[in-house]
């Protein structure tokens, strides 16, 4: 008998052999022969062994070691590793899982905990074609008490004692219904049900039908009781099979059981039940559409008087009831009024159904007291917005409804609160939308919904409708003018009083509801062609160029790195961008959050793809531009904003003078982002291409100061101020005028003027420091107070998740050692012999939602506690200093301490002959704004000469023409961004080099292949 | 089913708390495969064929199979509740073909539950 | 009735005819019966053209005019044939970029129809979509429920294969 030194036990159940276990077994077959090995070792092919859905599953024996998930790539290493060098491959190995103590319950699952089921209180406990099970929760107790024990006037009293309203949408109060059919004399009335729930986005009543029909048959028979009606219909919609299939599955079975036609439990009541389905039209979810539609005709409303309850079907006296609203009767009955109207509001009463869907964690249906808060649903039962994007709105009660945006987080989900908010309660569909999603293309996709689905009867609906989807289009387009929104208000509020049914009058809701909140999207469409959320793809090429504040052209600089031809793609870049070495590293690179990659794996590093290019093709040449034109220009601030003003204005031929107080320029560039993110030739190479234009740089010069503002009016024709937020904002906490505690700025200032000092030790913070704020300042403070040599602790006062810097930034920090603690908030600074000593803070927990969509920070009483520090960083925000702003110049500074501008020119002051950006107009933003804002305020500038001139308007010179080559590939294969390499935990701590290191050639290529090519265009 | 009387719905409701609570001597797992429309867009009408499957192939008979409405948590679905005889219920999710022949071995048959499956134990309560 | 008969056979099998005449019967006497009569014979003769609604006008003593205007209305009722399985091909421009135009091209010229029609057998309907926003899986063609990502010309006939 041939003796194995291993055996290779290969499991050939169903399992692993759909998941591939016998290409697995070619590839080790194949591998061991290609090896000599077959000899030696024997490959068993096994039963299951009960692992299924870790398979392909390898056991090696005598060593009984289980390698799982196999795939026949991995094969060749798994024979090298452990068949020959006798090493166990880790990553394939089998983990034992946990214990199951972390198996959390139902009720620790927030999903669950907070909901509260009555409607759905059956809900994955009964199979609803069994009507035992149903009965056996109480089914049917309800409709018994109502026959046997309650006049039909006694019913109605405790359906209006119980505030029931109708859960289609309009939240009509039921037992009102009810009472003014019983009311209606006739020998034949209907009980009809609405199961036609076409809203796009719910599903509520789906859900109900197939878990739980007999809840809305028993609540058709108490109805019926009610109001004296021996025939029903259940009206349902085509599309949802297997909601009829349940339900005639439940009628039979009800019928047999004598719960349902004749004769019922005996009592004498009889009231019979037909299911009717829907053919395909969403009117005929509207009242009276419903019944024509029964009577066999096109689903087309009636006017109203009169009221169904007075002549409904067949001209009879009829109710139509939603199916939620009906699952609620039975234990209305069984449980009584009072208990059903023990929660909710004053006017809403008992739960309602969501059917929470869109952009948020949990998809699922919610039930929940009404007046439960807009944010407890999404946040705290929908788990929130994945893939650390924004919540931009909700979206309550479908093409009738309306939006309810962040600011409204607080708000209580009531009939009355919502409809305050512009919306409408509806259905329950609860459609969440994060911020790639646009107002307006939301409002044109309802819109488009209701169009098409408009019966025809009425003008306002048939022709209004129409206009207004046309009009919506077109600004989708780019193609609104000024004026649209007015006329789109107007048509809605002609549209909403003249319609014949709630189909026309509600149409025009999400698009007055989108206004209300989203004015500014509309006018970006119309006024600048803008869609922020890069959704509206006919007003742009690519969504990433479309994002960046100064649509850098991106996919073609990409495309040229994938071509390999870097210097063209350099010039590319500097087309728009006087940084993009800069801006290769510290950018926020908004582009990347809107990448269309991110659907499909991960997002193009667009940023590193760009410090590539920078870093390793050939710098252009400057030559110095010829001063052709007479006016003078000040810049005060030698910022990025007015860099590039300057640069823009030079090389159209102005003579321009930048006047900076510090000893270097770059303004935040140099001395606020440290140089392991930037290092400083990058920054003065950038700087000196300006200079080399012609751009004159006065130093260490400070307006104000050592020029008068009247010397600078007289020197110059035209003054722009960008001077930047210097200031750091002040925590307002006693001691903080005690030695070694430092404003963000302040202390990343004194670092880089006095860098040689610091490094040698000669200045120091102490051992410990504690850094307050979130921001990229904070980080930033915390890295370089780390790097000379404290052990540093951030202390932020809300979640990690609110934290305004960069992701990478907090991870890079978190990687060298530095500990951040959240839900903490400074109270008090307390010093010995004038320095800094101790810190006492307090622990915070969340509030109310704030008006930015973050959950407010509020203290735990009693939860005082000390730190002892030796330094103190306050990074929590900065302010621009204006005390050395004359005020003579006539130039305005706001309550925010920030220039006012937009006197005729975007970037203009009061004052004709300043204009002024960057932070010293916004507050603190990013470096590629403030470029923005440079750029902006060179176009005023010289348009503003030029009208004064009576010149022609200023004519961009030929761009030079750069083929980019177009290739699409016909396959993408998923692959995530490639990954920036990086310095050393440990080592990069210990000085001040760079930390990251930059794709090489291979890797920037690969990258690069990645982009879709979304401008591609047909 | 003959024609109740109201007597009747509380003699059911009893015999069936009774069949329930899998006292019959027969019945040692309750298995409920959640099929809505939601649950068998998903895969859940596979998941109930392994299932069956599997039960056949093993002659397990002391398993009894049975079916509800979606259950609310409509993306992990297909979802699946595993209840043995004087255990808490076990949610499963995210389920597939693979993963239920798994928890069928190791659950089911073998009492092992499969931890990286589970979303929770217990039950929704009803207030 | 023999006369409308004969004009029905023409399009239709015997059986056909008989499973619509015994429908109007089915729900001659029921009031607002016309939309359940149309809703089955959907379903048995796969499309309600004019010769179909005579017949049911008649049966039901309805005017032809009724039957056609609530055959119009609602988009469940079709009055050209659909086949039995629809394919979509998604025409954004990311798949149209990507082959969606030359998939186009294969898939009429393979079914000898154009988009929006049937192939004679009354096996597939060709339609085309707007973005489903699956991009990265471009081209991408829906037979029926099913989405088939990276679609070439070449495995069409292939995917196709799995449904008749």
């Amino acid at each position: 008998m041939k003796v194995f030194r291993s055996h290779l036990l290969l499991c050939g159940g169903t399992g692993c052999q759909s998941s591939g276990s016998l290409a697995v077994k070619k590839a080790l077959i194949e591998d061991l022969d290609k090896r000599n090995l077959t000899e030696e070792i024997k490959v068993v092919e096994t039963g299951c062994n009960g692992f299924c859905a870790l398979g392909p599953i390898l056991v090696v024996y005598p060593e009984g070691v289980i390698y799982v998930n196999l795939k026949p790539a991995d094969i060749p290493e798994l024979v090298e590793e452990h068949l020959i060098k006798g090493r166990i491959l880790e990553r394939l190995l089998y983990r034992e899982p946990g214990t199951d103590k972390i198996i959390p319950t139902m009720q620790e699952i927030p999903f669950f905990a907070l909901q509260e089921l009555r409607v759905l209180k059956n809900r994955g406990l009964i199979d609803p074609e069994k009507i035992d099970e149903y009965i056996a929760r109480d089914g049917y107790a309800g409709m018994a008490k109502a026959l046997t024990e309650m006049t039909p006037d006694q019913i109605v009293k405790e359906m209006l004692d119980s505030g029931l309203r109708g859960r289609g949408g309009a939240g009509f109060p039921t037992g009102l219904k009810w009472k003014f059919a019983a009311g209606s004399k006739s020998d034949i009335k209907y009980v009809l049900c609405n199961a036609d729930e076409g809203d796009p986005g719910a599903f509520m009543d789906r859900s109900v039908l197939e878990a739980d029909p007999h809840a809305v048959l028993e609540g058709m028979v108490i109805a019926a009781k009610a109001i004296g009606s021996t025939q029903g219909y259940v009206y349902c919609r085509a599309e949802y099979p297997l909601a009829i299939h349940r339900l005639n599955i439940a009628i039979a079975q009800a019928k047999e059981a004598g719960l349902l036609g004749k004769d019922i439990l005996g009592t004498g009541f009889n009231f019979d039940l037909e299911v009717y389905q829907g053919a395909g039209a969403f009117v005929c979810g509207e009242e009276t559409a419903l019944m024509t539609s029964i009577e066999g005709k096109r689903g087309m409303p009636r006017p109203r008087p009169p009221f169904p309850a007075v002549a409904g079907l067949w001209q009879k006296p009829s109710i139509l009831n939603n199916v939620e609203t009906l699952a609620n009767v039975g234990q209305i009955m069984l449980r009584g009024s009072a208990w059903y109207a023990s929660i909710g509001t004053e006017k809403s009463k008992g739960t309602k159904v969501f059917a929470l869907t869109g952009d948020v964690a949990n998809v699922g249906l919610v039930e929940v007291p009404m007046g439960t808060k807009l944010g407890t649903i999404v946040y705290d039962i929908g788990g929130g917005i994945p893939k650390g994007k924004k919540f931009k709105a909700a979206q309550l009660g479908g093409p009738s409804g309306g939006c309810i945006p962040v600011q409204h987080l607080n708000a209580s989900v009531d009939y009355e609160k919502v409809a305050e908010l512009g919306a409408i309660m509806g259905s329950g569909g609860l459609i969440v939308m994060n911020e790639d999603k646009c107002a307006v293309d939301m409002a044109r996709f309802f819109m488009d919904f209701c169009q098409d689905e408009s019966c025809g009867k009425c003008t306002p609906c048939r022709e209004g409708t129409k206009r207004m989807l046309d009009l919506l289009t077109k600004i989708t387009q780019g193609k609104g003018k000024e004026g649209d929104i007015e006329l789109l208000e107007e048509m809605a509020g002609v549209i909403k009083n003249a319609a014949l049914c709630g189909l026309g009058q509600t149409a025009p809701n999400p698009v007055l509801s989108t206004i209300r909140y989203f004015r500014k999207e509309y006018e970006e469409h119309i006024l600048e062609h803008r869609c922020r959320a890069a959704v509206c793809s006919a007003m742009f090429k690519s969504p990433c160029q479309h994002t960046c504040p100064i649509e850098m052209d991106i996919p073609s600089y990409i495309a040229l790195v994938r071509a390999e031809r870097f210097e063209d793609a350099y010039k590319i870049l500097l087309q728009t961008n006087p940084f993009p070495s800069v801006c290769g590293r510290v950018c926020d690179h908004k582009c990347q959050s809107k990448c269309r990659r991110d659907n499909m794996d991960e997002s193009i590093a667009i940023k590193f793809l760009k410090r590539f290019i920078t870093d390793n093709a050939p710098r252009p040449k400057i030559e110095a531009v010829p001063v052709t034109r007479k006016e003078k220009i000040a810049v005060v601030g030698g910022g990025p904003a007015g860099l590039t003003a300057a640069r823009d204005l030079a090389l159209r031929g102005y003579k321009v003078t930048v006047f900076e107080e510090l000893p270097k320029a770059g303004g935040m560039l140099y001395w606020g982002i440290p140089s392991y993110r930037l290092p400083r030739n990058i920054l003065d190479h950038e700087i000196d291409d300006i200079r080399k234009l012609g751009v004159e740089l006065r130093l260490n010069t400070r307006i104000g100061k050592d020029i008068t503002f009247a010397k600078l009016e007289k020197d110059f024709d035209f003054i722009y101020l960008a001077t930047g937020a210097h200031k750091s904002q002040k925590m307002g906490v006693t001691g903080e005028e005690l030695g070694n505690v430092f404003g963000g700025v302040e202390f990343l200032r004194d670092f880089n003027a006095n860098e040689d000092k610091w490094l040698k030790g000669e200045k120091t913070l102490g051992k410990k420091v504690a850094v307050i704020g979130g921001g990229n300042s904070a980080i930033d403070a915390a890295r370089v107070a780390l790097r000379v040599g404290s052990d540093v602790t951030i202390l932020y006062r809300r979640l990690r998740a609110d934290m305004p810097a960069a992701e990478e930034e907090i991870k890079a920090a978190e990687e060298e050692g530095i500990k951040i603690e959240y839900l903490i908030a400074p109270l008090k600074i307390e010093g010995k012999n004038g320095k800094v000593s101790s810190i006492s803070c307090q622990r915070m927990t969340l509030g109310d939602f704030d008006n930015s969509g973050r959950k407010k920070p509020v203290a735990v009483a009693d939860s005082e506690f000390t730190l002892k520090v030796d330094a103190i960083i306050a990074a929590i925000g900065q302010v621009p200093d204006m005390s050395f702003v004359d005020k003579k110049t006539g130039v305005e500074v706001n309550k925010w301490d920030c220039y006012n501008v937009g006197k005729g020119y975007k970037s203009r002051t009061a004052n004709p002959k300043y204009f002024a950006g960057g932070d010293a107009v916004t507050g603190p933003d990013t470096v590629i704004a403030a470029i923005g804002d440079g750029h902006q305020a060179a176009d005023d500038i010289d348009a503003a000469i030029r009208v004064a001139n009576g010149e022609p308007a200023y004519e961009k010179p030929a761009k030079e023409i750069i083929n980019v080559p177009l290739i699409i590939d016909e396959e993408s294969i998923e692959a995530p961004q490639m990954h920036m390499p990086e310095m050393n935990h440990d080592t990069r701590k210990l000085s001040f080099a760079e930390v990251e290191l930059g794709f090489n050639r291979e890797d920037a290529i690969k990258e690069a292949c990645r982009c879709l090519r979304c401008d591609a265009a047909v | 089913m003959a024609k109740l009387t109201i007597a009747d719905l509380k003699k059911i409701k009893e015999k069936v708390h009774k069949e329930m609570s899998l006292r019959d001597g027969d019945r040692r797992v309750k298995v409920t495969v959640h099929m809505g429309t939601c649950g068998i867009a998903s895969g859940a009408k596979e998941v109930m064929d392994t299932l069956l499957q599997e039960i056949e192939t093993a002659g397990a008979n002391d398993v009894i199979v049975t079916t509800s409405g979606c259950m609310g948590l409509c993306s992990r679905e297909p979802l699946v509740t595993v209840e043995v005889l004087n255990q808490a219920p076990i949610k499963y999710e995210y389920i597939n073909p693979n993963k239920m022949r798994q928890i069928f071995k190791k659950h089911i048959l073998a009492g092992e539950i499969q931890t990286p499956f589970v979303l929770a134990k217990g039950s929704e309560v009803n207030k | 009735m023999k006369a409308e008969d004969t004009e029905l056979l023409k399009e239709f099998t015997k059986e056909q005819v008989a499973k619509l005449n015994s429908i109007i019967e089915k729900f001659k006497s029921k009031p607002g019966g016309l939309i359940p009569v149309l809703e089955e014979a959907q379903v048995a003769l796969e499309y309600i053209p004019i010769s179909v609604q005579k017949r049911i006008a008649t049966g039901l003593n309805l005017p032809l005019s009724r039957v056609y205007g609530v055959v119009t209305f609602y988009s469940f009722f079709t009055m050209t044939p659909r086949g039995k399985h629809t394919v979509r091909v998604c025409l954004g421009t990311a798949c149209y970029v990507r082959g969606g135009k030359a998939l186009t091209d294969t898939l009429e010229k393979q079914f000898g129809i154009k988009q929006g029609e049937t192939t004679p057998d009354r096996m597939f309907t060709l339609e085309s979509v707007r973005c489903l926003g699956a991009c990265g899986l471009g081209p991408v063609i829906v037979v029926d429920e099913d989405v088939h990502g990276r679609i070439k010309p070449g495995k069409v006939k292939e995917v196709l294969s799995q449904y008749n």
